[in-house]
């Protein structure tokens, strides 16, 4: 490369990243401004994180999200590995169609779905409650679960499970000592998609939750309508510190697995 | 029924509407090095797979030492395979890839430990028992594959092209070594390969085969030597084919015409005057001169159109009158004289050429 265009790609880079981050950082900085606006620097303080703790209803509705992203996280999780399999291994007639459909909700406006599954609790006299909210989540999610694990599949060689049966293991056998250890990199990562997908999913959840249980984006959304508060902002905060922690865990173990020479 | 290791009866096998394998019997002796031969395509691999048990033949039987198998799932079938792509699991370690059979059967684990040890010994890796396979060498991996299958003291081994993704080198070397092996093991080895080479190098017999069917059975030197059909002489070696007529016959020689010379063939073949026939002649079977005996009528004037080195021998391109050409392998010091453009006389046994009928093949259908 020459020198010229080297300048050029890395000016390009940065300016690609701070597109990305500045808002980020910005929040992440006004989190600790001792100023009830938020707009302009007037001093260091962990007010609104003592704050945040103390509000019974961010942490009521925190732990609202986490309820239903983990029951959603494991129901996608079991659906999708099952229906990654079925997908993959199986010739069947419709096999071609079902698979596309698998592809739906992932294009489907989610307010689509939200509305639809608005009007099906409606007609089936479903009481809304906390849990109403899990049967859309579990629609993106499986899908999402989906298409890592066939994108895994597709990468796995298949004479591994005929050599596993090769050398005497059955079906139950072949499928925890070869097929699960193989997919497993796969399942973690649907699972993670499964449970971030749901836990910052708004619409769904705004249509679909019943009255005094909220999850964190649509008590957000409500907070939010009264003007950006600094706890948002330490909320905001938490929660990208949180993935930035478990990404880099992640990513640490499949470069160190990589070394190894080995799958993670 | 009878007393082989293995034995196919009339086991064929579709995918779609095409068959795989067509009505093929085979019988494969105990201790017996037995190479499955053929072009890609040819039901080679698919006739080892229903051996090993992952295709279910559509008519047929096949018995495994005396048991027959056909509806016996491949993890309860006394036989293992050797994958073309070695199939290693990328997640155990070599030591645990080759105990995995053992673990299946539920042999206590300090007797896993010794049979594991012996097993990479005798294919010499017990230094990288700790190793993942990618940290292998294709080699190396091939040679885990290897010991993982035969740990197991399988009945038969089932070898899928195990050498194609090696370099021409280690694969003769290979070659060798799992021809020892099996020798040591006294073990039934069914190997299929499309190389003609690894088969002759290797096999007690080779089994060739062609869309599905069985062309020939037989020792490697009958293979190479008398072929049953011009696919199999076509397919094995180096040859030079000749479509011509018989004529002659009741009390003269038969012969056949080649431009406008005669050529004396052998009398052994079931062959009558007026048939059409292809004559095969291997390169290294035809003898040159520049000057012709006083048996002249024997000897084919031909015309040099390239001299190639390739080592070994000195390959000699000719052409007859009417523009038909012949190659001839030489010694290279016999070779040293002779141009481009000179005349030349070949010569050969007529007990070295073989004759097909020319309509044999046609009964096959694809």
């Amino acid at each position: 490369m020459r020198p010229r265009t080297r300048k050029i790609l890395l000016i390009y880079s940065v300016l690609v990243f701070m597109f990305f981050y500045i808002p980020l950082v910005v929040l992440m900085a006004f989190s600790f401004n001792d100023s009830k606006l938020g707009t302009v620097w007037t001093g260091f303080t962990f007010e609104w994180y003592v704050k945040l703790f103390n509000n019974s209803q961010i942490i009521e509705a925190t732990v609202n999200s986490l309820i239903v992203a983990v029951i959603t996280t494991i129901i996608s999780t079991v659906l999708g590995v099952l229906g990654a399999l079925v997908l993959h291994r199986y010739i069947f007639p419709g096999r071609k169609a079902i698979s596309f459909i698998f592809y739906i909700p992932v294009v489907i406006p989610e307010i689509v779905l939200a509305v639809a599954l608005l009007s099906l609790y409606g007609a089936m006299n479903i009481q809304l409650g906390l849990l109403t909210i899990v049967p859309g989540h579990v629609v993106f999610a499986t899908s999402f679960v989906i298409l890592v694990l066939l994108a895994r599949l597709a990468g796995m060689d298949n004479a591994l499970e005929e050599a596993a049966k090769d050398l005497g293991a059955n079906e139950w056998h072949t499928f925890w000592k070869v097929t699960f250890p193989l997919l497993f990199p796969g399942i973690l990562a649907g699972a993670l998609m499964a449970f971030t997908i749901s836990l910052d999913e708004f619409v769904v959840a705004f249509f679909t939750t019943g009255p005094g249980s909220n999850t964190l984006p649509v008590l957000v959304y409500s907070m939010v309508r009264r003007g950006v508060s600094p706890e948002i902002n330490a909320l905001s905060t938490i929660l990208i510190l949180l993935i930035i922690f478990f990404v880099s865990i992640v990513g640490w173990r499949m470069m160190r697995a990589d070394r190894k020479g080995g799958e993670v | 029924m009878s007393d082989n290791m293995v034995y196919l009866e009339e086991v064929s096998k579709k995918f779609g509407e095409n068959y795989a394998v067509h009505k093929i019997n085979l019988d494969i002796k105990e201790g017996e090095f037995l190479t499955l031969l053929g072009p890609s395509g040819c039901g080679k691999t698919t006739t080892l797979r229903m051996i090993a048990g992952f295709e279910k033949p559509d008519e047929g039987n096949i018995w495994i030492d005396g048991k027959q198998v056909e509806k016996i799932e491949p993890y309860n079938r006394e036989v293992n395979t050797v994958f073309q792509s070695y199939s290693l699991f990328p997640h155990m370690t070599v030591a645990e890839n080759v105990a995995f059979g053992l673990k299946m059967k539920k042999i206590p684990k300090s007797e896993i430990d010794e049979q594991v040890h012996r097993a990479l010994d005798l294919v010499q890796l017990r230094a990288f028992s700790d190793r993942k396979p990618k940290k292998l060498s294709g080699g190396q991996q091939q040679r885990v594959a290897i010991a993982r299958a035969i740990v197991n003291n399988p009945r038969v081994l089932l070898l899928d092209e195990p050498l194609g993704a090696l370099d021409l080198k280690l694969r003769k070397q290979m070659q060798l070594e799992l021809k020892q092996l099996q020798q040591e093991l006294g073990m039934t080895f069914i190997y299929v390969t499309h190389d003609q080479e690894e088969a002759l190098t290797m096999s007690d017999r080779i089994v060739v085969m062609n869309q599905g069917q069985i062309e020939q059975m037989g020792l490697p030197d009958e293979i190479y030597e008398r072929p049953k059909t011009k696919f199999v002489a076509d397919f094995i070696g180096e040859t030079n084919f000749f479509e011509g007529t018989v004529k002659g016959g009741e009390g003269s020689n038969l012969y056949m015409s080649i431009g406008e010379q005669k050529v004396s063939i052998h009398n052994h073949s079931n062959i009558e005057s007026g048939e059409d026939i292809y004559l095969s002649i291997r390169p290294e079977r035809i003898h040159i001169t520049q000057e012709p005996g006083n048996k002249s009528q024997d000897y084919l004037k031909v015309k040099i159109q390239d001299k190639i080195y390739i080592g070994s021998v000195t390959k000699i391109v000719a052409s007859f009158s009417d523009g038909q050409k012949i190659t001839a392998h030489s010694p290279y010091d016999k070779t040293l004289h002779l141009q481009e453009g000179d005349n030349l006389y070949i010569y050969w046994n007529p007990e070295n050429a073989v004759i097909f009928p020319v309509h044999e093949k046609e009964k096959i259908e694809a």
